[in-house]
Protein backbone atom coordinates (compact mmCIF):
# COMPACT_ATOMS: atom_id res chain seq x y z
CA UNK A 1 0.00 0.00 0.00
CA UNK A 2 0.91 3.46 -0.96
CA UNK A 3 1.71 6.04 1.78
CA UNK A 4 -0.92 8.12 0.50
CA UNK A 5 -3.20 5.62 0.78
CA UNK A 6 -2.23 4.42 4.08
CA UNK A 7 -2.63 8.28 5.50
CA UNK A 8 -6.38 8.52 3.93
CA UNK A 9 -7.17 5.31 5.60
CA UNK A 10 -5.32 6.38 8.96
CA UNK A 11 -7.07 9.80 8.80
CA UNK A 12 -10.83 8.41 8.32
CA UNK A 13 -10.02 5.60 10.98
CA UNK A 14 -9.19 8.29 13.42
CA UNK A 15 -12.35 10.55 12.16
CA UNK A 16 -14.59 7.64 12.73
CA UNK A 17 -13.72 6.56 16.13
CA UNK A 18 -13.59 9.90 17.49
CA UNK A 19 -16.39 10.64 15.81
CA UNK A 20 -18.39 7.79 17.26
CA UNK A 21 -17.30 8.55 20.43
CA UNK A 22 -18.61 11.71 20.98
CA UNK A 23 -21.81 10.98 19.18
CA UNK A 24 -22.23 8.64 21.93
CA UNK A 25 -21.00 10.91 24.89
CA UNK A 26 -22.98 13.40 23.47
CA UNK A 27 -26.65 11.34 23.31
CA UNK A 28 -25.64 9.59 26.60
CA UNK A 29 -25.47 12.94 28.24
CA UNK A 30 -27.86 14.60 26.37
CA UNK A 31 -30.46 14.55 29.22
CA UNK A 32 -28.91 15.72 31.32
CA UNK A 33 -27.58 18.60 29.66
CA UNK A 34 -31.26 19.24 28.62
CA UNK A 35 -32.61 18.92 32.49
CA UNK A 36 -29.70 21.53 33.63
CA UNK A 37 -30.99 24.01 31.08
CA UNK A 38 -34.28 23.72 31.71
CA UNK A 39 -33.47 23.84 35.53
CA UNK A 40 -31.46 26.82 34.60
CA UNK A 41 -34.12 28.69 32.49
CA UNK A 42 -36.85 28.64 35.93
CA UNK A 43 -34.26 29.56 38.28
CA UNK A 44 -33.80 32.67 36.24
CA UNK A 45 -37.53 33.16 35.97
CA UNK A 46 -37.75 32.90 39.77
CA UNK A 47 -34.81 35.19 40.33
CA UNK A 48 -36.58 37.88 38.13
CA UNK A 49 -39.18 38.26 40.60
CA UNK A 50 -37.21 37.76 43.35
CA UNK A 51 -38.86 34.19 44.06
CA UNK A 52 -35.41 32.61 45.00
CA UNK A 53 -32.02 34.69 46.12
CA UNK A 54 -29.41 34.96 43.53
CA UNK A 55 -26.27 33.08 45.15
CA UNK A 56 -28.38 30.77 46.97
CA UNK A 57 -28.23 26.76 46.47
CA UNK A 58 -31.06 25.19 45.35
CA UNK A 59 -32.22 21.75 44.79
CA UNK A 60 -33.43 21.18 40.89
CA UNK A 61 -36.65 19.53 43.21
CA UNK A 62 -37.05 23.01 44.80
CA UNK A 63 -36.76 25.13 41.73
CA UNK A 64 -39.29 23.06 40.26
CA UNK A 65 -41.69 23.41 42.57
CA UNK A 66 -41.65 27.08 42.88
CA UNK A 67 -41.91 27.29 39.11
CA UNK A 68 -44.91 24.96 39.05
CA UNK A 69 -47.05 26.81 41.59
CA UNK A 70 -45.89 30.56 41.17
CA UNK A 71 -45.45 31.60 37.13
CA UNK A 72 -48.05 30.82 34.50
CA UNK A 73 -47.07 31.25 30.76
CA UNK A 74 -49.16 33.23 28.82
CA UNK A 75 -49.26 35.01 25.23
CA UNK A 76 -49.94 38.49 24.04
CA UNK A 77 -51.82 39.67 21.42
CA UNK A 78 -51.22 42.79 19.31
CA UNK A 79 -54.13 44.65 21.38
CA UNK A 80 -52.09 43.44 24.85
CA UNK A 81 -54.59 41.42 25.83
CA UNK A 82 -53.24 38.36 27.54
CA UNK A 83 -54.40 34.70 27.51
CA UNK A 84 -52.96 31.71 28.96
CA UNK A 85 -50.81 29.53 26.35
CA UNK A 86 -52.50 26.38 26.89
CA UNK A 87 -55.31 27.53 25.50
CA UNK A 88 -56.22 27.30 21.68
CA UNK A 89 -56.24 30.07 19.46
CA UNK A 90 -53.97 31.71 21.79
CA UNK A 91 -51.11 33.38 20.14
CA UNK A 92 -48.52 36.32 19.73
CA UNK A 93 -45.57 36.99 22.21
CA UNK A 94 -45.03 34.83 25.22
CA UNK A 95 -44.89 36.48 28.46
CA UNK A 96 -44.84 34.52 32.07
CA UNK A 97 -46.92 36.06 34.62
CA UNK A 98 -45.93 35.49 38.12
CA UNK A 99 -49.34 34.68 40.19
CA UNK A 100 -49.88 34.16 43.68
CA UNK A 101 -53.69 33.87 45.29
CA UNK A 102 -55.27 34.43 41.61
CA UNK A 103 -53.84 38.24 41.60
CA UNK A 104 -50.79 39.02 39.05
CA UNK A 105 -47.74 40.10 40.81
CA UNK A 106 -45.33 40.65 38.33
CA UNK A 107 -44.89 39.75 34.31
CA UNK A 108 -41.74 38.65 33.15
CA UNK A 109 -40.70 39.05 29.19
CA UNK A 110 -38.45 37.00 27.68
CA UNK A 111 -35.23 39.61 26.01
CA UNK A 112 -33.28 38.62 23.51
CA UNK A 113 -30.63 40.97 22.61
CA UNK A 114 -27.32 41.48 20.01
CA UNK A 115 -24.37 40.94 22.60
CA UNK A 116 -20.75 42.14 21.30
CA UNK A 117 -20.10 37.97 20.56
CA UNK A 118 -23.42 36.64 19.99
CA UNK A 119 -27.24 36.96 21.54
CA UNK A 120 -28.12 37.52 24.99
CA UNK A 121 -30.86 36.10 26.61
CA UNK A 122 -32.59 36.91 29.61
CA UNK A 123 -35.40 37.67 31.59
CA UNK A 124 -36.89 41.24 32.34
CA UNK A 125 -39.51 41.02 35.22
CA UNK A 126 -41.90 44.04 35.71
CA UNK A 127 -43.92 45.16 39.08
CA UNK A 128 -48.27 44.79 38.40
CA UNK A 129 -47.81 48.79 37.81
CA UNK A 130 -46.65 47.90 34.89
CA UNK A 131 -43.60 50.75 34.53
CA UNK A 132 -41.51 49.25 38.11
CA UNK A 133 -38.69 46.83 37.11
CA UNK A 134 -39.01 43.70 39.83
CA UNK A 135 -35.87 42.42 38.03
CA UNK A 136 -33.38 41.43 35.37
CA UNK A 137 -31.34 38.26 34.78
CA UNK A 138 -29.18 36.91 31.80
CA UNK A 139 -29.01 33.06 31.57
CA UNK A 140 -27.29 33.01 28.07
CA UNK A 141 -24.40 35.48 26.67
CA UNK A 142 -21.12 34.76 25.09
CA UNK A 143 -19.53 38.61 26.12
CA UNK A 144 -16.23 38.87 27.25
CA UNK A 145 -15.59 37.52 30.81
CA UNK A 146 -14.63 40.42 33.29
CA UNK A 147 -15.59 42.65 30.61
CA UNK A 148 -18.96 42.55 28.79
CA UNK A 149 -19.37 39.15 30.38
CA UNK A 150 -20.37 40.94 33.54
CA UNK A 151 -23.80 41.32 32.57
CA UNK A 152 -24.08 37.66 33.84
CA UNK A 153 -23.06 38.75 37.15
CA UNK A 154 -24.96 39.49 40.39
CA UNK A 155 -24.36 43.25 40.94
CA UNK A 156 -25.11 44.55 37.31
CA UNK A 157 -28.33 42.44 37.63
CA UNK A 158 -29.49 43.83 40.92
CA UNK A 159 -28.76 47.04 39.84
CA UNK A 160 -31.75 47.38 37.52
CA UNK A 161 -34.59 46.71 40.66
CA UNK A 162 -36.50 49.55 41.24
CA UNK A 163 -35.92 51.38 37.81
CA UNK A 164 -38.63 52.19 35.70
CA UNK A 165 -40.04 52.24 32.27
CA UNK A 166 -42.08 55.53 32.15
CA UNK A 167 -40.88 58.98 32.44
CA UNK A 168 -41.81 60.44 35.52
CA UNK A 169 -44.65 62.10 33.37
CA UNK A 170 -46.08 58.58 32.99
CA UNK A 171 -44.78 58.22 29.27
CA UNK A 172 -42.90 55.01 27.84
CA UNK A 173 -39.07 55.62 28.63
CA UNK A 174 -37.15 52.19 27.97
CA UNK A 175 -34.61 51.76 30.33
CA UNK A 176 -30.85 52.05 29.25
CA UNK A 177 -27.45 50.87 30.23
CA UNK A 178 -25.23 54.46 31.00
CA UNK A 179 -21.38 54.55 30.32
CA UNK A 180 -20.70 54.51 33.64
CA UNK A 181 -22.53 55.19 37.33
CA UNK A 182 -25.78 56.66 36.39
CA UNK A 183 -25.34 59.54 39.37
CA UNK A 184 -22.16 60.41 37.64
CA UNK A 185 -23.88 60.39 33.89
CA UNK A 186 -27.69 61.39 34.07
CA UNK A 187 -29.08 64.32 35.05
CA UNK A 188 -31.35 64.23 38.03
CA UNK A 189 -34.53 63.70 36.20
CA UNK A 190 -33.87 60.74 34.25
CA UNK A 191 -31.75 58.58 36.72
CA UNK A 192 -34.71 56.09 37.22
CA UNK A 193 -34.88 55.24 33.18
CA UNK A 194 -30.66 54.23 33.86
CA UNK A 195 -28.89 51.42 35.08
CA UNK A 196 -24.94 51.37 36.31
CA UNK A 197 -22.27 50.26 32.63
CA UNK A 198 -20.01 48.25 32.71
CA UNK A 199 -16.30 49.59 32.83
CA UNK A 200 -14.52 48.05 29.57
CA UNK A 201 -17.69 46.98 28.02
CA UNK A 202 -19.61 50.21 26.11
CA UNK A 203 -21.10 47.88 23.53
CA UNK A 204 -22.37 45.42 25.71
CA UNK A 205 -24.14 47.77 27.60
CA UNK A 206 -25.19 49.71 24.07
CA UNK A 207 -27.01 46.44 22.66
CA UNK A 208 -28.14 45.03 25.43
CA UNK A 209 -29.86 48.80 25.63
CA UNK A 210 -31.47 48.34 22.19
CA UNK A 211 -32.57 44.75 22.98
CA UNK A 212 -34.27 46.25 26.01
CA UNK A 213 -36.06 49.19 24.25
CA UNK A 214 -36.99 46.87 21.65
CA UNK A 215 -38.50 44.47 24.05
CA UNK A 216 -39.98 46.32 25.82
CA UNK A 217 -41.31 48.45 22.55
CA UNK A 218 -42.70 44.96 21.45
CA UNK A 219 -44.62 44.39 24.58
CA UNK A 220 -45.56 48.32 26.04
CA UNK A 221 -49.39 47.33 24.83
CA UNK A 222 -49.19 44.89 27.62
CA UNK A 223 -47.43 47.49 30.12
CA UNK A 224 -49.92 50.06 29.14
CA UNK A 225 -53.15 47.84 30.03
CA UNK A 226 -50.83 46.61 33.40
CA UNK A 227 -50.76 50.40 34.04
CA UNK A 228 -54.50 50.71 33.52
CA UNK A 229 -55.54 48.39 35.45
CA UNK A 230 -56.97 46.70 32.56
CA UNK A 231 -55.23 43.29 33.25
CA UNK A 232 -57.42 40.65 34.44
CA UNK A 233 -56.67 36.62 34.87
CA UNK A 234 -59.16 34.66 32.17
CA UNK A 235 -60.47 31.94 33.91
CA UNK A 236 -58.44 29.37 31.88
CA UNK A 237 -55.96 27.76 34.46
CA UNK A 238 -57.57 28.30 37.80
CA UNK A 239 -55.34 27.82 40.13
CA UNK A 240 -51.78 25.43 39.16
CA UNK A 241 -52.00 21.76 38.25
CA UNK B 1 17.33 3.08 42.94
CA UNK B 2 15.20 5.80 44.50
CA UNK B 3 12.15 6.53 43.98
CA UNK B 4 12.82 10.72 43.33
CA UNK B 5 15.51 9.26 40.68
CA UNK B 6 13.01 6.94 38.78
CA UNK B 7 12.03 8.20 35.12
CA UNK B 8 8.43 8.07 35.58
CA UNK B 9 8.92 10.55 38.90
CA UNK B 10 10.85 13.14 36.62
CA UNK B 11 8.26 13.22 34.15
CA UNK B 12 5.87 13.85 36.82
CA UNK B 13 7.45 16.22 39.01
CA UNK B 14 9.70 18.23 36.05
CA UNK B 15 7.03 20.36 34.35
CA UNK B 16 5.45 21.34 37.93
CA UNK B 17 8.25 23.87 39.10
CA UNK B 18 11.46 23.45 36.72
CA UNK B 19 10.47 23.37 33.48
CA UNK B 20 6.79 25.08 34.15
CA UNK B 21 4.76 25.29 31.16
CA UNK B 22 3.51 28.68 31.83
CA UNK B 23 6.75 30.19 33.38
CA UNK B 24 9.45 28.68 31.74
CA UNK B 25 7.90 27.52 28.12
CA UNK B 26 5.30 31.09 28.65
CA UNK B 27 2.14 28.81 27.16
CA UNK B 28 -0.97 28.76 28.04
CA UNK B 29 -0.93 32.36 28.96
CA UNK B 30 -4.18 33.46 27.49
CA UNK B 31 -6.50 30.87 29.68
CA UNK B 32 -4.52 31.93 32.36
CA UNK B 33 -5.68 35.29 31.67
CA UNK B 34 -9.40 34.59 31.66
CA UNK B 35 -10.49 32.17 34.05
CA UNK B 36 -8.56 33.39 37.33
CA UNK B 37 -11.30 35.55 38.70
CA UNK B 38 -12.46 33.19 41.17
CA UNK B 39 -10.95 30.23 42.48
CA UNK B 40 -13.33 28.02 41.46
CA UNK B 41 -13.74 28.22 37.78
CA UNK B 42 -9.47 28.13 37.90
CA UNK B 43 -9.97 24.88 39.92
CA UNK B 44 -12.21 23.16 37.48
CA UNK B 45 -10.60 24.87 34.65
CA UNK B 46 -7.28 23.31 36.11
CA UNK B 47 -8.89 19.80 36.00
CA UNK B 48 -10.51 19.80 32.94
CA UNK B 49 -6.91 20.74 31.39
CA UNK B 50 -4.85 18.10 32.79
CA UNK B 51 -7.12 15.29 32.18
CA UNK B 52 -7.28 16.58 28.59
CA UNK B 53 -3.16 16.80 28.33
CA UNK B 54 -3.13 13.13 30.22
CA UNK B 55 -4.97 11.57 28.08
CA UNK B 56 -3.84 13.12 24.75
CA UNK B 57 -0.28 12.35 25.57
CA UNK B 58 -1.38 8.51 26.60
CA UNK B 59 -3.39 8.54 23.05
CA UNK B 60 -1.00 9.89 20.86
CA UNK B 61 1.71 7.90 22.73
CA UNK B 62 0.15 4.55 21.92
CA UNK B 63 -0.38 5.06 18.13
CA UNK B 64 2.86 7.12 17.13
CA UNK B 65 4.31 4.09 16.27
CA UNK B 66 1.76 3.39 13.85
CA UNK B 67 0.28 7.18 12.72
CA UNK B 68 2.02 8.07 9.79
CA UNK B 69 3.92 11.01 10.10
CA UNK B 70 2.72 13.31 6.71
CA UNK B 71 -0.48 13.53 8.47
CA UNK B 72 1.04 13.56 12.17
CA UNK B 73 -0.49 16.81 13.04
CA UNK B 74 -4.02 16.27 11.72
CA UNK B 75 -4.54 13.50 14.25
CA UNK B 76 -3.15 14.94 17.21
CA UNK B 77 -5.42 17.60 16.87
CA UNK B 78 -8.39 15.29 15.92
CA UNK B 79 -7.42 13.18 19.98
CA UNK B 80 -6.80 16.62 21.81
CA UNK B 81 -10.48 18.35 19.83
CA UNK B 82 -12.31 15.06 20.89
CA UNK B 83 -11.09 14.76 24.00
CA UNK B 84 -12.17 18.80 25.09
CA UNK B 85 -15.52 18.62 24.05
CA UNK B 86 -15.82 15.29 25.85
CA UNK B 87 -14.55 17.11 28.67
CA UNK B 88 -17.12 20.11 27.64
CA UNK B 89 -19.80 17.80 27.19
CA UNK B 90 -19.18 16.47 30.80
CA UNK B 91 -18.91 19.59 32.26
CA UNK B 92 -22.58 20.93 30.74
CA UNK B 93 -24.05 17.54 32.06
CA UNK B 94 -22.59 17.47 36.22
CA UNK B 95 -21.43 20.76 36.68
CA UNK B 96 -23.41 23.09 34.94
CA UNK B 97 -23.15 26.52 36.82
CA UNK B 98 -19.39 26.52 36.70
CA UNK B 99 -19.41 25.22 32.77
CA UNK B 100 -21.64 28.70 32.06
CA UNK B 101 -18.94 30.25 33.82
CA UNK B 102 -15.92 29.13 32.11
CA UNK B 103 -17.90 29.51 28.48
CA UNK B 104 -15.94 29.76 25.77
CA UNK B 105 -12.46 28.75 27.70
CA UNK B 106 -13.00 25.13 28.04
CA UNK B 107 -13.31 24.99 24.29
CA UNK B 108 -10.49 26.60 23.74
CA UNK B 109 -8.63 24.10 25.74
CA UNK B 110 -7.85 22.70 22.11
CA UNK B 111 -5.85 26.11 21.19
CA UNK B 112 -3.98 25.63 24.38
CA UNK B 113 -0.36 24.75 23.42
CA UNK B 114 0.61 23.39 26.24
CA UNK B 115 -1.70 19.87 24.91
CA UNK B 116 0.12 20.91 21.27
CA UNK B 117 3.35 20.91 23.03
CA UNK B 118 3.67 18.32 25.03
CA UNK B 119 2.52 16.11 22.40
CA UNK B 120 4.88 17.04 20.08
CA UNK B 121 8.05 16.83 21.88
CA UNK B 122 6.80 14.44 24.72
CA UNK B 123 4.72 11.82 23.33
CA UNK B 124 6.03 11.44 19.61
CA UNK B 125 9.49 10.17 21.61
CA UNK B 126 8.30 8.55 24.42
CA UNK B 127 6.29 5.40 25.75
CA UNK B 128 2.53 5.92 26.64
CA UNK B 129 2.93 5.10 30.58
CA UNK B 130 5.86 8.61 30.82
CA UNK B 131 3.77 10.49 28.29
CA UNK B 132 0.73 9.99 30.54
CA UNK B 133 2.89 11.13 33.91
CA UNK B 134 4.27 13.91 31.61
CA UNK B 135 0.69 14.95 30.84
CA UNK B 136 -0.56 14.53 34.35
CA UNK B 137 2.41 16.71 35.45
CA UNK B 138 1.79 19.59 32.78
CA UNK B 139 -1.41 20.12 33.59
CA UNK B 140 -0.81 19.87 37.22
CA UNK B 141 2.23 22.77 37.06
CA UNK B 142 -0.58 24.54 34.33
CA UNK B 143 -2.84 24.73 37.24
CA UNK B 144 -0.93 25.46 40.21
CA UNK B 145 -0.33 28.89 38.21
CA UNK B 146 -4.24 29.02 37.51
CA UNK B 147 -5.03 28.77 41.28
CA UNK B 148 -2.08 30.68 42.92
CA UNK B 149 -3.30 33.27 40.23
CA UNK B 150 -6.73 33.31 41.02
CA UNK B 151 -6.21 32.90 44.91
CA UNK B 152 -4.32 36.37 44.64
CA UNK B 153 -7.15 37.73 42.70
CA UNK B 154 -10.31 36.38 44.44
CA UNK B 155 -8.67 37.35 47.79
CA UNK B 156 -7.86 41.06 46.60
CA UNK B 157 -10.34 41.94 43.83
CA UNK B 158 -13.61 40.70 45.55
CA UNK B 159 -12.70 39.90 49.27
CA UNK B 160 -13.18 36.37 49.06
CA UNK B 161 -12.20 32.63 48.61
CA UNK B 162 -13.84 29.80 46.40
CA UNK B 163 -16.74 32.46 47.27
CA UNK B 164 -16.74 32.33 51.11
CA UNK B 165 -16.17 36.30 52.11
CA UNK B 166 -12.74 36.46 53.64
CA UNK B 167 -12.36 39.71 54.47
CA UNK B 168 -14.12 40.67 57.86
CA UNK B 169 -16.88 43.16 57.57
CA UNK B 170 -15.70 45.52 59.64
CA UNK B 171 -12.57 45.89 57.44
CA UNK B 172 -14.50 47.60 54.86
CA UNK B 173 -16.32 49.89 57.36
CA UNK B 174 -13.04 51.30 58.34
CA UNK B 175 -12.44 52.21 54.49
CA UNK B 176 -11.27 49.30 53.01
CA UNK B 177 -11.56 48.68 49.41
CA UNK B 178 -11.80 45.90 46.76
CA UNK B 179 -9.31 46.09 44.46
CA UNK B 180 -11.01 46.66 40.91
CA UNK B 181 -8.14 46.30 38.97
CA UNK B 182 -7.56 42.40 40.65
CA UNK B 183 -11.06 41.65 38.22
CA UNK B 184 -9.70 42.87 35.07
CA UNK B 185 -6.61 40.98 32.89
CA UNK B 186 -3.71 43.20 33.34
CA UNK B 187 -3.99 42.14 36.71
CA UNK B 188 -3.34 39.04 35.80
CA UNK B 189 -0.30 39.68 33.37
CA UNK B 190 1.31 41.73 36.65
CA UNK B 191 0.52 38.62 38.83
CA UNK B 192 2.12 36.10 36.62
CA UNK B 193 5.02 38.42 36.14
CA UNK B 194 5.81 38.70 39.46
CA UNK B 195 5.03 34.67 40.24
CA UNK B 196 7.45 33.67 37.39
CA UNK B 197 10.56 36.54 38.87
CA UNK B 198 9.51 34.36 42.00
CA UNK B 199 9.83 30.96 40.54
CA UNK B 200 13.51 31.87 38.94
CA UNK B 201 14.66 33.66 41.84
CA UNK B 202 13.98 30.78 43.99
CA UNK B 203 15.07 27.88 40.80
CA UNK B 204 17.86 29.40 40.30
CA UNK B 205 19.48 29.25 43.99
Amino acid sequence: MSDTLKSIWFAALTALISSLLLTGASLGLKEYRLKNIKIDNQKNLLKSVGLIRPEGQYASVEIEKLYRENIRTYRADKSGRITPQKEPGSQGLPLFLYVQKETVRAYILPVYSRGLWGRIEGYLALENDGATVSGFTVFSHGETPGLGGEIGTRWFQENFRGKKIIDPRGKFAPIAIAKGRVTDRIPQGRQANFVDGISGATLTGRFLSEGLRDTLMAYEKVSANFRAGRIKLTTGEKSSP
Amino acid sequence: MKLTATKEFKALLEPLVKNNPVFIQSLGICSALAVTVQLKTAVVMGLAMTLVVAFSNLIISTIRNVMPRNIRMIVELIVIASLVILADELLKAFLYDISKQLSVFVGLIITNCIVMGRAETFALGNPPWISFLDGLGSGAGYSVVLIAVAFIRELLGSGSLFGFQMVPEAFYRAGYQDMGIMLLAPAAFIIIGLLVWLQKSLVNE
